[in-house]
């Protein structure tokens, strides 16, 4: 199954890429979707996103627009053409 | 010069050019802080909300704020307070950079002008030399060439100027008052107020910069408060880099970000006008920061045809890109440089033109009455800059479009195209994605705001923690600590921003520090609601009924019709019952009497 993941703010700026496109085999949770970027990018999103095995305060982690804390948190299922967008902590206004 | 929390005020009669000393002090300050709290406290005092806006009875305030001048991290701030054109009700519009501090540095921490001048004019503080001056030479210049024109007559070039543009002389009702060229107090149309009482500008150059209060004291606090805003991942890291932009692309993945004058909740374009966009693309120069700040989140702009200036923020990118249909980035940052230069609300003027453009693509407004300006079609960067420019002038089209949008779809029997609360044009935010947001649209004081408690915060961004934004338990108790807690900062005179990494105890501790009061967070905080609840009465004594807390219907009626909220609808009527009761009001929104009694109003 094909899984989108983008990055924003930040995350594209300082790894000069906008998102990568994952092709995997079978449903997964957003924990392993986070290792397998730990592979891709030397560990940068546990570290930047998590904090002692929790989504870090003011990490912003969509599935399909929906904020993974309101779903399933770091278990929340991802399916197949699912889009995940991630954003450190940002505000203006 | 006096205590920082005894208030110098100078009394300005534009008509018989008099110009007289007072003091504000105990209670009043006690109970009101500075800014946006005292100015608001003196304008129900001592004018009728009855009175035409822009009118010579109104009057106009300059208020510093109670840390304003200070240590204090961002403490710069000023508020310009009066009856706005716009909505009708009690307008005030707060504004950075230098020129608040260096207000307070001259000793004169609150101006009330009052009257009309019989021709252009400005004041000049020079130290302790005060006076009004003629501006007949500098009447309809842009905004740039009055400030360096009036810095270079004041022979010092430490001076600082607030001023209007030509669309405040003209009285736009959207009218900006702009300081160091690009800070604006921005919404409520306090520039028209200005203009229409022949009052230029303001320009002062303090002879000693110093406010009395608890340095020592008020140090200590400080190192730690600017620790905390270095260390937060907001305040230290996401404005630093990315300003405000870093907004568009989290709003448009939460399917919030209004496009098409709210027609939809999603731009298909955000990646071209994105904050990210701005960096990749090669246009940001260098970041800016105000008076005493940490954060530094302002942006230095240059494009490729060479123009420069500030900008743009969040709000003016989107009012001019998304919301008009716009993906052309050179064409939104013009348009922002045009408000700066002629003195518009960056928002009103944006969002403006994008209900002129679902009113002209409905075949509301015909082709004729553009008097050969293009066509106002959605997408269209070229109306965009034209119409801007016309407004800001009052020229051709641009005459009814500098009525702002409520008037100007009412004009044409579509009120409802209008997408404004109090008839100011609401910013960047979809209500019908956030519904403690849009409690707080339609209940701001100002009318259509997001900066009277910003719930995009808790409900999209997790700070303090991370809401529901479909969720409505627990919403108007949020609305009601976030709109008390808003008015501190406003009044204390630090910038809205550092309420990302500080809190209620934090505000409470540099205040205690710096003056010496002894506020338990509790009484800050109320001090807060005695604002809010201050402002409201105005409003209602000035005929802006509870019957006006209301969203255009679009939000109620007409469900989103794509993006990650697709199908929601505002469900703000439901919180308000709750909303009113939380704040002590009676059931159908009048500030009761036991509340006016506990809030010694």
């Amino acid at each position: 199954m094909k899984i989108e993941v983008k990055f924003y703010s930040l995350f594209r700026l300082n790894l000069k890429s906008s998102g990568i496109e994952y092709d995997i085999d079978g449903a997964i949770i957003l924990q392993e979707l986070i290792d397998k970027l730990d592979e891709d990018f030397e560990g940068y999103f546990s570290e930047k996103l998590l904090d002692s095995g929790e989504i870090r305060t003011g990490s912003i982690i969509l599935l399909n627009g929906k904020n993974v804390l309101h779903l399933d948190k770091l278990n929340t299922k991802i399916n197949d053409g699912d889009i995940v967008t991630l954003f450190p902590p940002s505000a203006g206004g | 010069m006096g205590r920082i929390h005894d208030y110098s005020v100078l009394r300005v009669d534009l008509e018989t050019r008099d110009i007289k000393r007072e003091e504000i002090t105990g209670e009043k300050v006690k109970n009101y802080l500075g800014g946006r709290g005292l100015a608001s406290k003196i304008l129900y005092d001592e004018l009728s909300p009855e009175v035409d806006p822009l009118s010579s009875e109104n009057k106009l305030i300059y208020a510093t704020g109670l840390l304003t001048g200070t240590a204090a991290s961002t403490g710069g701030r000023y508020m310009v307070v009066t009856k706005g054109p716009l909505t009708g009700t009690i307008a005030s519009s707060n504004s950075g950079g230098f020129f608040g501090a260096e207000l307070r540095f001259s000793g004169n921490d609150i101006i009330i002008f009052e009257g009309k001048a019989e021709k252009p004019v400005y004041l000049s503080i020079n130290g302790d030399q005060i006076e009004l001056k003629d501006a007949s030479h500098v009447w309809g210049k842009e905004v740039p060439e009055t400030t360096d024109k009036l810095i270079e007559e004041f022979g010092d070039d430490r001076a600082r100027v607030s001023c209007i543009g030509p669309a405040g002389e003209k009285e736009v009702m959207f009218a900006s008052i702009m300081n160091e060229k690009n800070r604006a107090a921005g919404r409520t149309g306090v520039g028209a107020v200005m203009g229409s009482k022949n009052l230029k500008a303001v320009i002062v150059k303090a002879s000693e910069k110093q406010v009395k209060y608890n340095k020592e004291e008020a140090m200590k606090v400080v190192k730690k408060q600017t620790k905390m805003l270095k260390e937060d991942g907001v305040t230290g890291e996401g404005l630093p880099s990315l300003g405000t932009k870093v907004l568009d692309n989290i709003i448009n993945s939460n399917g919030l970000y209004p496009t098409k004058n709210f027609q939809f909740g999603t731009f298909e374009s955000t990646e071209e006008v994105a904050g990210e966009a701005l960096v990749e693309k090669g246009y940001l120069q260098s970041n800016k920061g105000c008076y005493g700040c940490p954060i530094r989140c302002g942006r230095d702009v240059k494009l490729p045809n060479g123009r420069s200036g500030e900008g743009p923020e969040y709000e003016t990118g989107w009012a001019f890109g998304a919301d008009c249909g716009v993906d052309d980035l050179n064409a939104i940052t013009e348009a922002n440089f045009l408000c700066n230069e002629l003195g518009l609300d960056t928002i009103s003027a944006g969002t403006t033109i994008a209900a002129a453009m679902e009113l002209y693509e409905k075949g509301f407004i015909d082709q004729e009455e553009l008097d050969n300006g293009p066509e106002l079609n959605f997408g269209s960067s070229e109306a965009i800059v034209y119409y801007t420019k016309q407004m800001g002038l009052r020229e051709g089209f641009g005459d009814k479009l500098a009525m702002g949008s409520y008037r100007l779809a009412e004009s044409y029997g579509h009120p409802e195209i209008s997408m404004t609360v109090k008839r100011q044009e609401l910013p960047a935010y979809d209500p019908r994605g956030v519904q403690g947001h849009g409690l707080q649209y339609a209940t701001s004081n100002r009318g259509g705001c997001h900066v009277r408690g910003y719930m995009i915060s808790p409900e999209i961004i997790g700070a303090p923690e991370k809401l529901d934004p479909q969720e409505l338990e627990g919403k108007p108790e949020w609305v009601k600590i976030f709109q008390d807690l808003t008015a501190v900062i406003d009044s204390v005179g630090m910038c809205l921003f550092t309420s990302f990494a500080l809190g209620l105890d934090d505000y409470r501790e540099i205040v205690n520090a710096a003056t010496g009061f002894d506020y338990s967070s509790e009484e800050l905080l109320q001090t807060g609601e005695r604002i809010y609840n201050l402002e409201r009465q105005f409003n209602i004594e000035a005929g802006i009924t509870p019957d006006e807390d209301r969203l255009p219907k679009r939000f109620t009626e007409v469900p989103l019709p794509d993006g990650p909220q697709k199908g929601e609808v505002s469900r703000y009527k439901e919180l308000l019952p709750k909303y009113y009761k939380i704040r002590g009001w009676s059931e159908d929104g009048y500030v009761s009497d036991s509340k006016k009694e506990e809030l010694g109003i």
